[in-house]
């Protein structure tokens, strides 16, 4: 057994008393759990030695005060929002003002007795903790998490802005991330997860389980974004179940790291649920990042796109792995994935495997990936234009993963990132602003 | 289509089952060094051979049996196993058609394999397998003028020791996998071809193998070594009597293919695939590998019909620059057949090439996939991969999936993979039927249209058994 799941053994976590029984669950899953090796197929490619080398568990995040704001502000963007800082809620940073009637956004901690009700109720109802290793680690060691409900045939006015905000302390520390989602029938929302912290760089081990129960009809468009400093450990995932005629947009944006990895799970449990399932990874540098999308379809006429695109520079490392699973029952799917990968460097790596795994006959299914450097007769044309080959491959690179920036239907969320990825691409802002211009 | 149809469709029996009886030369189930002994003294086995055996038992009893694969089958017995067994005629063996056993004829004939017939019509060369060991070699007076090397890899082994010593084992190395291990130990015979340089063998080689004797594995070992700059078409074809007895296949085919060569290495497979129940049938484990050096090319072409369980992946190794590396293949399952089969592509040298079309139809309750791996190396500048796999999923109880692992560690490389899943389409068969035809014939039609591409690789003498057998196969799983 490894280090970290011995030292995991001894841990007891705090919070709620209600919450007692999610850790006890969580804790016994992770007796008889096993610590990934190379030959555990779903961690085959991404190694999890930073967690072995470094002992995060020992310590829990605590709580700084200064001026954060600068790290998470988006422009233009009115929103309802809730900060944690370590993991722990700051009531400066955050602001409820104005929650219609009808709609609940509260922490695990403040819940009353008929939220309890609902947690215990739904927290843990999409996940299979027992397929997933980290989301039992993190359900052994929540404390605290966010509640949203949104109840029936209530569109939500404004998005909903969850924060998680890291910054390095004296020791190695963890962070347990949780948020539940319940909208109920023909409800509709906004939801945006990002993920940040300080310039400096981190030691902070952060794992985070984001459950989002879609009930009949109701639509969800959700964000997840990682934009921590390269040094930050990540390990999360999010879990969606689907009821009839719902509808799920999430698009998910990563920054590599020493260890990042982010498990998607859609569930598709009721007849003419749709999805769609965007995704950008950049990792850079030394880092490594990987994400597992799982597309589950139980039931007959649902449909799934998904879309997802990296950009590998320098040693970085990227592993994509995209598995759609057509049930028996699930006859009339329509499933596409596409999955395309950009090599900037000799020493870049990337692994993919787009995965169907098929036991109905009237679908119609479909995936591809692609692996391959710029294209060549594109760099030309730019030269030809005099534009220098260093400019002209951040144009490029930029424009394979502008498709999906541009298309977000939150525009400020796209102002927000298209800045940020510049940056990433080792330009200055008032490229941006051409970017855009052009349009 | 209503489901009786289908269900009658379904029904249709294997045509290729029935038992010849020929008296067997059977070791007793179970192995050890003894057995191992046994078979290379029964072989004239120099001592080398016999070390290379034991070692690889050692190896193998170190091993675990892989669970990887998609599919699910009893746990097998290896102490139930018989690890040899030879035709009682081979004392005095044929060195003619004429003197071979007639009732061996007999089963050839039945089959619809005109053994002495090729002779006159297509000039290909055939070393008959029956079960474990050659009876059966002809045109090797030709092929000895232009100074092919085509036997009995037990042959090769006592008349050309430092070829087989030096590739043997070169391309699957004894512990490669489980089933290697297991067949470097106890192989019985199989093929030896050595091309040598710059020649372009005036035939196409052709081997049928049939396991015939009850319980008894059949452990072929296959060994192609193309020179420098030379040219082989290497065809092998299979077909096995109804058994109710699960039957061990677990052969190697190593394929060397060095500087400028061209090995092209077809397959049309046929084993008993289990009755409508899913009892009985062929478990197939097989490790193929080629190796092609600079500027070779290697292409498997395999038609998969049969066998209960199929565990299959038909590779190369891109170790040369500018190699190429090719993989058509058609998989059909029905009933209760489960088939795991793709291939992987392993660029090392640059520039090289590969391409991948593979086409699975499952139909029945049975399982179907597709596994493939494409590997860029650090060093593999300029290299190329195409790949694509589709699925034809027929009745409603049948699965089909892809697994395809790409791996890149270069940028100059480019991968392309492609797969689509989807069923016989109901526009397409309707429009048949309004034209007169049935609906067994235009699923026919629809399917064969949907191998093409595949069809298309087979040498000539293949494309007819292959059409035909899989049209026989089909008959039984249209809806």
């Amino acid at each position: 057994m490894s280090q970290f799941l011995e030292q995991l053994a001894s841990l007891r976590a705090g919070g709620p008393a209600w919450l007692q029984a999610v850790h006890d669950a969580g804790a016994a899953i992770l007796r008889d759990a096993a610590w990934p090796t190379r030959k555990t197929e779903s961690w085959k490619y991404t190694s999890l030695r930073p967690l072995e080398h470094i002992n995060f568990l020992a310590e829990r995040g605590h709580a700084i005060n200064a001026d954060l704001s600068q790290h998470f502000a988006i422009a233009n963007f009115d929103a309802y929002r809730l900060v944690f800082v370590n993991g722990v809620f700051s009531a400066n940073l955050s602001d409820l003002q104005g929650l219609p009637a009808g709609v609940e956004l509260i922490r695990f901690a403040d819940a009353n007795a008929s939220q309890q009700e609902l947690l215990v109720k739904y927290l843990n109802s999409v996940v299979e903790a027992d397929c997933h290793l980290f989301a039992a680690v993190n359900q052994q060691l929540i404390e605290d998490g966010v509640f949203l409900h949104v109840g029936k045939n209530i569109e939500l006015n404004k998005p909903v802005q969850i924060v998680w905000l890291s910054s390095a302390q004296e020791k190695p520390f963890h962070i347990p991330q949780r948020f539940l989602l319940l909208a109920e029938n023909h409800s509709s929302v906004i939801l945006v997860e990002q993920f940040v912290s300080t310039a400096d760089s981190q030691n902070s081990f952060t794992h985070g389980v984001t459950e989002l129960c879609l009930q009949d009809g109701a639509r969800c468009e959700h964000y997840r974004i990682h934009l921590e400093e390269q040094s930050a450990v990540h390990v999360g995932g999010v879990y969606a179940s689907l009821a009839a005629n719902s509808y799920l947009d999430s698009f998910h944006l990563g920054l590599g790291g020493p260890l990042k990895r982010v498990d998607v799970v859609i569930n598709h449990n009721g007849p003419g649920a749709d999805c769609q399932l965007n995704g950008v990874y950049l990792p850079q540098g030394n880092q490594q990042i990987d994400y597992h999308t799982t597309i589950e379809h139980r039931v007959p006429n649902c449909t799934t796109q998904e879309v997802f695109r990296g950009i590998v520079a320098d040693n970085a490392k990227a592993v994509f792995n995209g598995r759609i699973h057509i049930h028996p029952q699930a006859q009339k799917t329509r499933a596409e994935l596409s999955n395309k990968n950009l090599l900037l460097s000799d020493k870049a790596e990337v692994n993919t495997k787009p995965e169907l795994e098929i036991y109905a006959d009237d679908v119609q299914c479909a995936h591809g990936a692609t692996v391959a450097r710029m294209d060549e007769n594109a760099l030309h044309y730019f030269l030809m234009r005099g534009i220098s080959r260093k400019e002209a491959e951040v144009m490029l690179s930029f424009g394979f993963i502008n498709e999906l920036i541009g298309q977000l239907k939150q525009e400020a969320l796209t102002d927000y990132l298209r800045p940020v990825l510049t940056h990433w691409f080792g330009r200055e802002t008032s490229l941006v602003d051409e970017l855009a211009a052009a349009e | 289509m209503s489901q009786e149809q289908i269900d009658s469709l379904i029904r249709k029996e294997y045509s290729a089952g029935f038992v010849t009886q020929i008296e067997s030369d059977t070791l007793p189930p179970g192995l050890d060094e003894d057995v191992i002994r046994f078979i290379s003294a029964k072989k004239d086995e120099p001592e080398w051979m016999l070390e290379w055996r034991l070692k690889a038992y050692r190896t193998w009893r170190e091993m675990t049996e892989p669970t990887w694969a998609h599919v699910s089958y009893p746990k097998i017995d290896f102490d139930q196993i018989s690890y040899y067994s030879a035709p009682k005629s081979l004392a005095d063996k044929p060195k003619s058609l004429d003197e071979v056993d007639p009732q061996l004829l007999e089963t050839y004939k039945k089959l619809g394999i005109p053994l002495h017939e090729q002779e006159m019509l297509a000039g290909v060369a055939v070393d008959a397998v029956f079960d474990s060991v050659s009876v059966a070699t002809t045109f090797r007076e030709k092929l000895k003028d232009a100074g092919v090397i085509f036997c009995p890899i037990s042959e090769a082994i006592r008349e050309y020791p430092e070829l087989v010593q030096k590739y043997l084992g070169s391309v699957v190395p004894q512990k490669d996998n489980y089933y290697a291990a297991l067949n470097s130990a106890v192989f019985s015979d199989g093929s030896f071809v050595y091309i040598p340089k710059g020649v372009r063998c005036p035939m196409e080689l052709s081997t049928y193998f049939r396991i015939n004797e009850s319980k008894t594995g059949q452990f072929e070992r296959t060994l192609i070594i193309a020179d420098e700059g030379s040219q082989v078409s290497y065809l092998e074809g299979c077909t096995a009597p109804m058994r109710d007895e699960n039957q061990l296949h677990a052969a190697v085919v190593e394929l060397v293919a060095l500087d400028n060569a061209y090995i092209k290495y077809s397959t049309v497979q046929n084993w008993y695939p289990g009755d409508a129940q899913g009892k009985g049938g062929i478990y197939n484990f097989v490790t193929k590998r080629a190796v092609a050096h600079t500027n070779a090319r290697v292409s498997w072409t395999q038609v998969e019909t049969g066998s209960a369980v199929t565990w299959k992946y038909p590779s190369c190794v891109l170790k040369g620059d500018n190699s190429v590396g090719e993989f058509y293949s058609v998989a059909l399952t029905n009933n209760f057949q489960q088939a795991d089969t793709g291939t992987k592509m392993i660029h090392i040298g640059k520039n090289t090439r590969s391409t991948i079309v593979s086409k699975g139809i499952s139909a029945g309750k049975s399982s179907n996939a597709y596994r493939g791996l494409v590997r860029m190396n650090p060093g593999a500048s300029g290299a190329r991969n195409y790949t694509q796999c589709d699925s034809l999923l027929i009745g409603d109880q049948c699965a089909a999936h892809t697994f395809p692992y790409i791996e890149s560690k270069n940028p100059s490389a480019v991968i392309e993979h492609e797969a689509t899943t989807s069923k016989v389409s109901d526009d397409q068969l309707f429009l048949c039927q309004q034209r007169g035809i049935s609906a067994e014939k235009a699923v026919s039609m629809i399917v064969n249209g949907f191998c093409k591409e595949v069809f298309k690789e087979l040498p000539m003498e293949f494309a007819v058994e292959a059409g035909k057998l899989l049209e026989v196969s089909l008959e039984g799983s249209v809806g």
